[in-house]
């Protein structure tokens, strides 16, 4: 592999992780802080509060999983190599 | 069914003691029902898909898909876990779903019989199963 695009793969390949990571992170960590102050007042609300929490996480998460697949395509798998 | 063992205990040992018991509560069992609606639904679009791409393209594509379809479910399963857990035992959702997703790209990509793309596509079946999930909820709203 020419060792440009090798460099260039794994600078790409950190900031796509880094990147993707920083908004669902935030995101995630509001929503599920949220949840348990929501759990603490209400308790008898406990099993809608986490099913709505397990349903926003999944959808969260995916965010991040789509800068994972990038970075893991370019470090193991480069199609410009 | 050991999940709703565990609340009826909790119960139990909230009435006896006084005290607010950190284990689940009965209304926990609305979050247990969902786990295995999504877990059902995303079992269903499993198997129509796997028959669709079997027919479509081939075996080896469809296997492909399946164990990305596996290992999404094996995810969910992993998040639920880790949602139910938040805080009792822990206070942040664990990481451990994300290291079985890299493990499974990276197999992926160094065995030569695997595909990343149908892969890939085989672990976001969980997702659509979610759209799926939210598209049923807000029709019976």
């Amino acid at each position: 592999m020419d060792p440009l695009v090798a460099s260039a793969s794994v600078i790409a390949a950190s900031l796509a992780v880094g990147l993707a990571a920083i908004g669902p992170g935030i995101g995630q960590g509001n929503a599920s802080g949220k949840a348990v102050e929501g759990i603490a007042r209400q308790p008898e609300a406990e099993g809608k509060i986490r099913g709505t929490l397990l349903l926003t996480l999944a959808f969260m998460e995916s965010l991040t999983i789509y800068g994972l697949v990038i970075s893991l395509v370019l470090l193991f798998a480069n199609p410009l190599a | 069914m050991d999940e709703k063992d565990d609340a009826q205990v909790a119960s139990t040992d909230a009435s006896a003691t006084g005290f607010i018991s950190p284990e689940p509560h009965s209304s926990m069992e609305e979050y247990y029902q969902l786990q295995n609606e999504l877990l059902l639904l995303t079992l269903l679009l499993m198997v129509v898909t796997f028959i669709s791409v079997w027919m479509a393209y081939s075996l080896n594509t469809s296997l492909n898909y399946l164990i990305g379809a596996c290992s999404g479910v094996v995810y969910l399963k992993l998040l639920a876990r880790s949602v139910a857990q938040l805080g009792r035992q822990k206070s942040k959702v664990g990481k451990n779903q994300l290291a079985l997703f890299i493990g499974l790209i990276v197999i992926a990509t160094q065995v030569e019989q695997l595909q990343i793309v149908p892969i890939f596509l085989g672990f976001l079946t969980y997702k659509a199963a979610l759209i799926a999930y939210m598209f049923k909820a807000l029709s019976t709203t």
